[in-house]
């Protein structure tokens, strides 16, 4: 029987980790030195689809991405612009063959990410809004 | 062949129709054609662009040049386009042969990620001799067949036309040509039309052919019999003893029998195609014709009259004329003029009338006959001297050499008597011996001087030449005057003879004496009457 609670309660954990995970908003984090305090939508995507490289005020913008196919990765895209990880891996491909090379760094997890943000001041990533510290700076909230 | 013939008409027809209704076919079917390729054409462009949309909308998304060469060279690459380019705010990519025009499709490009984004312009040009080509090549195709389904249409109306048709029909109109109406022959009709309107056609002709058999027989008959009368008719009117002539109110003669042509032969006349109205020409009393005529016109009878025909023979020709009035059918007025020869029956008439009024032995008018005269005078008053003439010794020489010689003798007494008269005077045997002469309007003085001649004449003695004598005879005479000595005749006569015999019985004392009149006997008788 508590064998059974043990497992009831484990599924319920799960389950409300899951959507707790899932229903928590992405924060888009710069490094608090940056003078950009705020992004629209169309800026966001813009740094992390390629067309630009540089911050609305022209200062060089570094994304910063997760490696491989982070649950967090997953979900940004997904956010920002309404694609499976896979199509968005498949755009990237299309443009490397006309020679266009990304301007991300990548990082295998959250800490080291938000470590690389907050030691480079051009950087700029996303994480999950608990995990914001304060030495960070959100520019966008998505999923809110 | 007959260039107006069903035929020939029908290829005419459907060649010339099949050309105008091909031309417009393919006409109207080039421009769907084209139209339809056309639309077709913009629909392949269309998934073109959906093909090359998501590449072309990263290329302007992001700007990138080479990504969108390669969009404009695959869009060019196909036939339906010619020339390509994608124009974004920041990049204009196109190909070689870009000209901006308005035959141009554009599609606006959105952002990949943001699809009311719109990043920029893909401009494409369809290839519009290519769908020309196209619409050119499937409408030179549909015509092909168009004209050849004409074609195949046309020869086999011309075929059926002519075999199924024309053929019959003219093989029905051969065979009419053969064919005498008023036989027994028919047409065939033909074997695959037994049920059709050419058969019906053929049935119909023969039909009509048997109508005009029948129709011709009928006439055939008819006119054998009108051919019967008419020679009938010719018969009764050569062969008519009279003389039978049909004029026109001109007297243009339109018919006349054999008969008619003796009579003027007869006549001594030349044949003419007019003697005048009604033929008066050859009559002598052409007055009396048209008396009649007139008369009986207006009866409306047939006028009928004797007339004596012109001669220049001395035998007479008198005819009876019958004129009849005729109306033709189509309202001419003509005569039928029939002249019936009676001169037979005048000359007996006239033989009669001589036997009826003269004395058969000396030719002069007997006691009757001048009686009649004398009966006229005194009705038309006419004063005239009565001679009473009696011969002497006539008996005496009747008795001695007979009657003949009496009568010889009689015959010269009228003969001699007739030379010493005038025309007006007349002479007539009275009786036996007796002779009574009349001058109308004669005075006593002529008178006497006639009767002397007529004594003198008598008096020359005449041959007997049976007997071979001379005998002479003298005659007493006595003369009355109408009205003057009397107005009745028979008292006018009974004076004359009385004094005949006043002069007979005077005779013996006086031989000279031959004469006496009335008047001096009464004026004698008068005077011993009175003491």
């Amino acid at each position: 029987m508590a064998k059974f609670n043990q497992t009831i309660a484990i599924l319920i954990l799960v389950l409300v980790g899951a959507s707790a995970q899932a229903q928590e908003p992405l924060a888009v984090v710069v490094n608090k030195a940056n003078p950009i305090d705020e992004l629209s939508r169309s800026e966001l995507i813009d740094l992390f689809m390629g067309k630009y490289v540089a911050f609305p005020n022209d200062d060089k913008a570094i994304p910063v991405e997760l490696n491989g196919e982070h649950e967090v990765k997953i979900e940004f895209y997904q956010n920002l612009v309404g694609m499976p990880l896979s199509r968005v891996n498949a755009y990237w491909s299309r443009l490397r063959f006309t020679g266009r090379k990304r301007a991300a760094v990548f990082k295998p997890n959250e800490e080291e990410l938000i470590a690389f943000i907050i030691a480079n001041e051009q950087a700029i990533g996303y994480v999950p809004q608990s995990l914001i510290t304060e030495d960070l700076k959100v520019v966008y909230i998505l999923n809110e | 062949m007959n260039k107006s013939g069903l035929v020939i008409r029908l290829a005419v027809v459907i060649i010339f129709t099949a050309v105008i209704v091909g031309l417009i076919t393919t006409q109207i079917f080039y421009r769907f054609t084209f139209l339809n390729e056309q639309a077709l054409g913009e629909q392949s462009i269309k998934q073109l662009y959906n093909t090359v949309s998501p590449t072309a909308s990263i290329a302007s998304y992001l700007g990138d040049e080479e990504l969108a060469k390669e969009v404009i060279n695959g869009l060019i690459s196909n036939d339906l386009i010619t020339a390509a380019a994608i124009k974004t705010d920041v990049l204009m990519v196109k190909s070689d042969n870009y000209r901006p025009s308005t035959a141009t499709l554009e599609f606006t490009l959105f952002s990949p990620f943001q699809k009311e984004r719109s990043v920029g312009v893909l401009f494409v040009k369809p290839n519009e001799k290519h769908l020309v080509d196209r619409a050119n090549k499937i409408s030179a195709t549909n015509a092909f067949v168009v004209a050849i389904e004409a074609l195949i249409i046309t020869l086999i109306s011309i075929l059926v036309t002519y075999y199924v048709i024309t053929r019959p029909i003219l093989n029905i109109g051969k065979a009419l040509h053969t064919i005498s109406p008023g036989t027994n022959e028919r047409i065939n009709k033909p074997s695959s039309h037994q049920k059709s309107e050419i058969g019906q056609l053929a049935d119909d002709v023969n039909d009509l052919l048997t109508k005009a058999e029948e129709q011709m027989l009928r006439e055939k008959n008819l006119r054998s019999e009108v051919e019967v009368l008419e020679s009938r008719f010719r018969m009764l009117f050569e062969n008519a003893t009279s003389a039978i002539v049909l004029v026109e109110p001109q007297g243009d003669i339109l018919l006349y029998n054999e008969t008619f042509e003796q009579l003027i032969e007869k006549l001594n006349l030349t044949l003419k195609k007019n003697y005048g109205n009604y033929l008066q020409d050859l009559f002598i009393m052409k007055k009396d014709l048209h008396e009649h005529i007139r008369i009986a016109f207006s009866n409306n009878e047939s006028a009928a009259i004797e007339l004596e025909l012109i001669s220049y023979q001395d035998e007479k020709f008198w005819v009876q004329v019958v004129v009849t009035q005729l109306i033709t059918d189509d309202f001419q007025e003509n005569y039928q003029i029939t002249l019936h020869d009676i001169s037979k029956r005048k000359k007996q008439i006239s033989l009669l009338d001589q036997k009826a009024n003269y004395d058969g032995l000396t030719n002069l008018l007997n006691r009757h006959a001048a009686e009649h005269h004398l009966k006229l005078l005194v009705a038309t008053k006419v004063p005239f001297a009565l001679i009473m003439m009696d011969l002497n010794d006539f008996k005496p020489i009747n008795d001695i050499f007979g009657h003949d010689s009496g009568d010889e003798l009689l015959i010269h007494v009228a003969s001699q008597l007739m030379k010493s008269l005038r025309k007006a005077d007349i002479l007539s045997r009275w009786g036996g011996d007796e002779f009574v002469i009349v001058l109308p309007n004669a005075d006593k003085e002529e008178v006497s001087n006639v009767c002397e001649k007529l004594a003198a004449q008598l008096s020359k003695p005449h041959h007997l030449s049976q007997h071979n004598k001379s005998v002479f005879v003298t005659a007493s005479m006595g003369v009355s005057f109408y009205p003057d000595d009397e107005a009745e005749l028979l008292e006018l006569i009974r004076l004359a003879d009385k004094a005949m015999y006043q002069v007979k019985r005077d005779k013996s004392t006086n031989q000279e004496l031959y004469l006496a009149f009335s008047r001096d006997i009464s004026d004698l008788e008068n005077k011993s009457k009175k003491p």
